[in-house]
């Protein structure tokens, strides 16, 4: 017999489970409302704040800036650029809206290499309960964009926040399953040598977010 | 790289001789607990969330046929290729095939103790395959030469000394200072350009998800991505039980797999990697194969079905008393501490093993971080019961329980061999103590024994009549 | 002592004194009879007792064990309760008797119902006797070790400080670690020495941090492990079960001669 044939006859032989689907999925939704019940308490009345406090908290920490419009945020990178005395030229996320936003004097044309300072691009969303922002990948959103670039600065749609990690569960349920789902908490960092944090382990060592309306 | 040799007592001799071994345990493990602590400080309802993890977790092995059936078919219609394997042998044969099949030279690799579990790292050397470990502290024991001795840090047992050390030999570019951020640093150039010259790219699962047929990895450093875009082959190595009946279901255990494992709310990158390079992706592998391993698990359904709901989150073994003693490598197995010392005779035998559930205080303390609520203490008494059956615990101590129980069941007798035993111990006490004793040296090696009265409590109280 | 309007106004509890109150420490379950009694319980003291049998229970001897758990259940079943000054035995008899015998309902049925009667000393007073003493004196600082068994398996923890704080003159000091494992583990620190020795050689170091004249707990087990490494350190450290302090029977510490010496009392 093939190994799956196998592994599937040791599983029923264990467990005689003649459960109907819709039971199963009656119990898999039981289980977790009674999570959802033990949740510790969250205000999301203030979905920005609450997720600019926990992006910026120590333990996560990126860095947050809000501005009106997904327009001002060439000027964004510019300070970004600016502060961190970066080189004018970053590798952009290819996706179209912001491509088509004008970036002047900067120069958003260079290619994703694996030594990149600067990469800036789009979350889909964000997750105010743990700071979390969502990329799936595609051909608009390479998945590389947020792990090779020294620096990661992520523009973010504050329509698009969710409060909490069920909330975007439920989102994602409504969306083709992309090849990638990356949520991002913060900068890359590791406690790898004595259970001590230190940042830009093999991911960005820094995260701004720039949080447009 | 090798396996830690000898015995159990001898690894825990050469584990308690070394004296570094213990500062550099007491920095991971001390660390992880504080930070442990205060996450869960913050949630209020911790001790009902454990429930909750835990029947979420029964669930998926409740109708693990169902599960794994559905996960196939939404894998298989994401273009990935699934594989079965039902012991260490048939998963390293199918993951060497592929890789063969790819001409692969080089492959990177992001921690999976899966992967230690099933012995892939040595299966890769002997098919000629270079392999890059590219979690940070497997990059520091494959320098080493050394097997990990955590689940969750597999260099605990090195401090940033040691670590310093390596990274000056081996690193191309050496690191600019001994503080643990220049090191990181180092790192990460050296991994850089490995990342771009695998061919293959071997991760592990944190869950398999099976509403949507795609594997769930958790790290904090961006290496799993790292080492699953680049190369052409993405191959995943995971253990049937990882099984989750939704993306929703592995989000709620993350956040107590995160919480108790590390202490932060959620790790910085969560990934739910789905099927192979789509059109349009401009990056992505060519193709992705998932390895899905029995290795006793099965068996485990009916044994202990309780152990197969682990996250492997790392919590008991920062916990526990005896592994901060002596450190992952005394256990001599892929999985140390409270967890490792339950599975460990499943995969080797109890025979072998016999020591790791014997060398327990049962404290309860691995159950009471556990998020997922695994009886441990039960379960490794319960192997101590197999052991018993068996005939495998040792001669001299069958003999000693057995005539020890012999008198307890016998009150009398009990109590005449005591009115012998007490006096002809207070012969060996100074003062008020024995610091050495007959057929007791593995107490007064130790410590001392307080010198017993003249006679017992139930002989005064027999003396005196009623109280 | 305490007035309750119920049925057990003055119960009759069968005293476990465990083995190694008998054998080591007396002193532990005369304390314990005077506590009993002051908070309003008949005590009685079987004298067909010798060990809860874990020992044989947690080397996996299961066939063993059950000769000695049947007769713990037969000797101590016409009482109200079983105490005992032990979280330990207690945690066996209420927690694994029904374990051990799982598979045979006869057994099963009366192991469960002694399991519901049985109490951990210190629980014991506060949770159903209300108990606090009175006139007792004790002026030193004092550290205490919560025993894993009594912690997880029977939730003592308040309990002990509660009547401590009620010891006039006593200074209780937080203790690093005290909800963490001694490294006695009963056949444990005699079958792993190193290992035990090793964890409770941690555990002295942050006893004697405390700076506290005393250390206390509620068993005996891990008291004797603690107080024979601090000997061994040298550390001037003195323990006591925590019943011994309440009864104000504390003139001798584990390990001093009870002829000799004097002026050691705890004060």
């Amino acid at each position: 017999m093939s190994a799956r044939n196998d592994i599937f006859a040791a599983i029923r032989k264990a467990r005689h489970d003649g459960a109907a689907p819709a039971t199963i999925i009656s119990e898999a939704q039981a289980c977790s409302q009674a999570m959802k019940r033990t949740l510790p308490p969250l205000d999301t009345s203030d979905l920005v704040g609450l997720f600019t406090a926990r992006v910026s908290a120590e333990k996560v920490g990126a860095t947050v800036e809000r501005v009106a419009g997904l327009t001002d945020l060439p000027a964004a990178v510019g300070r970004y650029i600016a502060a961190n005395a970066l080189n004018t030229d970053f590798a952009l996320q290819p996706d179209p809206r912001l491509e088509q936003l004008s970036w002047d004097n900067l120069r958003p044309g260079a290619p994703l290499r694996r030594d990149t300072a600067l990469a800036v691009g789009l979350a889909l969303g964000g997750i105010a309960e743990t700071g979390s922002l969502i990329f799936h990948s595609g051909a608009e959103a390479p998945t590389l964009y947020g792990f090779l670039p020294l620096h990661h600065l992520v523009a973010l749609d504050a329509q698009s926040l969710m409060p909490k990690l069920e909330d975007y569960a439920a989102f994602a349920s409504g969306l083709p399953v992309p090849r990638n789902v990356n949520l991002v908490t913060g900068a890359s960092g590791t406690t790898d040598i004595e259970g001590v944090l230190a940042r830009g382990a093999h991911g960005p060592g820094n995260l701004h977010i720039v949080i447009f309306n | 790289m090798s396996a830690p040799a000898g015995t159990f007592q001898e690894r825990v001799d050469k584990a308690l001789g070394n004296a570094q071994l213990k500062v550099a345990l007491e920095r991971t493990t001390g660390n992880a607990r504080r930070k442990r602590a205060a996450a869960v400080e913050a949630w209020p309802d911790f001790v009902a969330a454990r429930a909750a993890a835990a029947a979420i977790k029964d669930h998926s092995i409740d109708h693990m046929a169902y599960y794994l059936e559905m996960f196939e078919r939404n894998a298989l219609a994401s273009g990935a290729q699934v594989h079965w394997a039902r012991d260490p042998d048939e998963a390293c044969r199918i993951v060497i095939d592929i890789c063969k099949a790819a001409n692969a030279k080089t492959v990177t690799r992001s921690k999976s103790m899966l992967g230690e579990e099933i012995g892939l790292p040595h299966a890769l050397a002997d098919a000629g395959i270079r392999r890059v470990e590219t979690d940070l502290a497997e990059h520091i024991i494959q320098l080493a030469g050394e097997t990990p001795s955590h689940i969750i840090w597999p260099a605990a047992h090195r401090t940033r000394e040691d670590v310093a050390i390596l990274f000056d030999q081996y690193h191309r570019e050496k690191p600019t200072a001994h503080d643990v951020v220049s090191m990181v640093g180092s790192a990460r150039k050296e991994l850089r350009e490995d990342f771009f010259a695998a061919d293959v790219g071997i991760s592990g699962a944190n869950f398999l998800c099976a509403d949507t047929g795609a594997i769930c990895t958790i790290t904090n450093e961006g290496n799993a991505e790292l080492t699953t875009t680049p190369p052409r082959v993405h191959i995943v190595t995971a253990g049937i039980e990882k099984i989750v009946a939704s993306t929703e279901h592995a989000l709620q255990l993350t956040r107590l797999l995160v919480r108790s494992a590390t202490g932060a709310d959620l790790t910085q990158y969560t990934t739910f990697h789905c099927g192979p390079k789509r059109p349009g992706d401009l990056d992505g592998p060519d193709q992705f194969h998932i390895v899905l391993v029995d290795h006793g698990r099965t068996e485990m359904l009916t044994e202990m079905p309780e152990m197969l709901r682990c996250l492997r989150c790392g919590a008991c073994l920062n916990h526990c008393v005896v592994y901060r003693a002596i450190g992952g490598h005394a256990y001599g197995g892929a999985y140390p501490g409270p967890m490792g010392s339950v599975l460990t005779p499943v995969f080797d035998g109890l025979e072998q093993t016999r020591d790791l559930p014997s060398a327990c205080t049962l404290n309860g303390q691995c159950r009471q971080v556990c998020p997922v609520d695994i009886p441990l203490p039960t379960m490794l008494r319960h192997w101590r019961e197999q052991s018993w059956r068996a005939g495998y615990e040792p001669k001299t101590l069958r003999a000693a329980i057995g005539l020890w129980a012999y008198f307890a069941a016998r009150p009398r007798l009990y109590q005449l061999a005591q009115a012998v035993a007490l006096p002809a111990m207070r012969l060996f006490a100074k003062g008020g103590w024995i610091s050495s004793l007959p057929l007791a040296s593995g107490w007064t090696a130790a410590r001392d024994l307080p010198k017993p009265p003249g006679e017992s409590f139930l002989t005064s109280i027999r003396k005196g009549g009623t109280p | 002592m305490p007035e309750r309007g119920n049925a057990l106004d003055s119960p009759r509890v069968g005293l476990f004194v465990t083995c190694l109150v008998d054998s080591m420490r007396p002193n532990v379950g005369f304390a314990a009879v005077a506590l009993l009694k002051a908070a309003g319980c008949k005590v009685e003291i079987p004298l067909a007792q010798t060990c809860c049998g874990q020992p044989a229970f947690n080397s996996g001897a299961d066939e063993a064990t059950k000769p000695i758990a049947r007769q713990v259940i037969e000797t101590f079943e016409p009482f109200d309760y079983l105490v005992a000054p032990s979280g330990s035995c207690a945690g066996m008899i209420k927690a694994h008797y029904p374990e051990l015998f799982a598979d045979d309902p006869v057994w099963l049925e009366r192991a469960k119902r002694l399991a519901g009667k049985t109490h951990e000393l210190l629980s014991f007073l506060v949770d159903l006797r209300g108990f606090r003493p009175q006139n007792v004196a004790c002026k030193a600082s004092a550290t205490y070790h919560d025993s894993c068994s009594g912690l997880r398996e029977l939730g003592v923890k308040a309990q002990p400080r509660a009547l401590l704080s009620s010891v006039e003159g006593l200074e209780l000091r937080p203790l690093e670690g005290d909800e963490t494992c001694c490294g006695f583990g009963g056949t444990f620190c005699v079958k792993y020495s190193d290992i035990s020795n090793a964890i409770v050689g941690e555990k002295a170091q942050n006893v004697v941090a405390t700076g506290a004249d005393l250390l206390l707990g509620g068993d005996l087990g891990c008291l004797m492990n603690m107080a024979g490494k601090l000997s061994r350190e040298g550390a001037r450290t003195r323990v006591f079960h925590t019943a011994e302090i309440l009864a104000g029977m504390s003139a001798y510490a584990i390990g001093e001669e009870a002829t000799g010496a004097a002026g050691k009392e705890a004060k």
